[in-house]
């Protein structure tokens, strides 16, 4: 029993810190799954890991299935459950805004500025609309707010979030800045 | 802004209805597109949420970690449903493709080492890394890149895969330079 808890364990530890490199999808994580699964805890063996790597794709879902397969593999459905609900919970963790919020708004800043802005998206984490539409017009209307325009960050009314955005557009948001704009 | 708010919330998505939707996508969705297919069945059919969610959504599926197809269920289910709508629409797009994948698994363990068996392995993967290598291709976007973006895309590859160095360590001292230059090349725009 102590030894599929540690099994489970080890399968934790290797698929949550890789959950949260996954950004952009999985398949950037290929071989880092591979090296783990073979090299470091001798999960399977190279041509294991091929044949599982086959089944994953040749099967329906959101491709995160590989990590299913391996779990499978090393300690049964517990295993296979464990490494299949991990991502989402890790990730949604994440988006929940909960004790890791600020790390995902400020991967949102940095990294996902130009994709965004190359595809025009309007970001919107959420929080309210209405004020934080202020203060993005107030940084456009400053006449700096270039870097604003594409991609609207628009976050919550937290003091971080607000230097985050005040900080990219190169203009200073005061907490008063709601109110100057309307 | 052009938030005119078409909040149509007197759409009432019920729980089972959501399940269903989302167990239908997951089984559904071949080859890893769940986006595409969430589009057509989320946004064109079922009119649960509108284009501008939708996209949104997908963009924040993408920059955060985690697989885009799931992250973004997440964000439909949690936009529809709360905390209970996202977790059940997470459930219902996984619970299909695990039991098919499981499935799958016992009978390769059941048939064992045939060569019929690992030969259609060997195919079917061929094609799946064809596949992921020509999307990392598609992804370089040589036409556009600078040579700083390409020194960083080499030096990874050749740190992880080549050298194969443990990705976590190679990420976290090369992220750092990637950003730097990125934000350099910005500022030198600007400019």
């Amino acid at each position: 029993m102590s030894e599929e808890l540690r099994t489970l364990l080890a399968l934790t530890l290797v698929f949550a810190p890789l959950s949260l490199l996954s950004i952009g999808g999985g398949a950037a994580l290929l071989a880092e799954i591979e090296h783990q699964s073979v090299a470091v805890h001798a999960w399977t063996t190279q041509r294991e890991f091929a044949d599982l790597f086959a089944i994953s794709r040749a099967a329906p879902g959101p491709g995160t299935m590989l990590s299913t397969l391996i779990g499978w593999k090393v300690a049964g459905f517990a295993g296979a459950l464990t490494a299949t609900a991990l991502p989402p919970l890790v990730t949604s963790g994440l988006w929940r805004g909960a004790a890791l919020g600020p790390l995902a708004r400020l991967a949102l800043a940095f990294g996902g500025g130009a994709w965004a802005r190359s595809h025009r998206l309007r970001i919107d984490t959420g929080g309210r609309r209405r004020r934080a539409a202020r203060i993005a017009r107030r940084a456009r209307c400053l006449g700096r707010g270039g870097a604003v325009g594409g991609l609207d960050i628009v976050p919550s009314e937290s003091p971080s979030a607000r230097a985050l955005l005040g900080w990219r557009s190169g203009v200073r948001l005061g907490r008063r800045a709601r109110s100057v704009v309307t | 802004m052009q938030h005119t708010p078409e909040t149509r919330r007197g759409k009432w998505v019920g729980l089972p209805a959501l399940f269903v939707a989302f167990f239908r996508l997951g089984v559904m969705s071949f080859g890893g597109g769940t986006a595409g297919w969430l589009y057509r069945e989320i946004v064109e059919r079922r009119r649960w949420i509108n284009d501008k969610e939708f996209l949104s959504g997908a963009a924040l599926g993408r920059l955060v970690p985690g697989s885009s197809g799931v992250n973004l269920t997440v964000q439909v289910g949690q936009q529809l449903r709360g905390g209970a709508g996202a977790a059940t629409a997470v459930l219902a797009l996984l619970s299909g493709p695990l039991a098919i994948v499981l499935a799958l698994a016992a009978a390769y363990d059941g048939v064992g080492q045939s060569h019929v068996l690992h030969a259609v392995l060997d195919g079917v993967a061929a094609a799946a890394i064809g596949l992921t290598f020509a999307t990392g291709l598609k992804l370089v976007q040589f036409n556009r890149a600078s040579a700083g973006p390409l020194a960083v895309t080499i030096a990874t590859v050749l740190c992880v895969g080549v050298l194969r160095w443990p990705m976590i360590p190679v990420v976290l001292c090369i992220a750092p330079v990637s950003i730097g230059l990125a934000l350099l090349d910005r500022r030198g725009r600007n400019v």
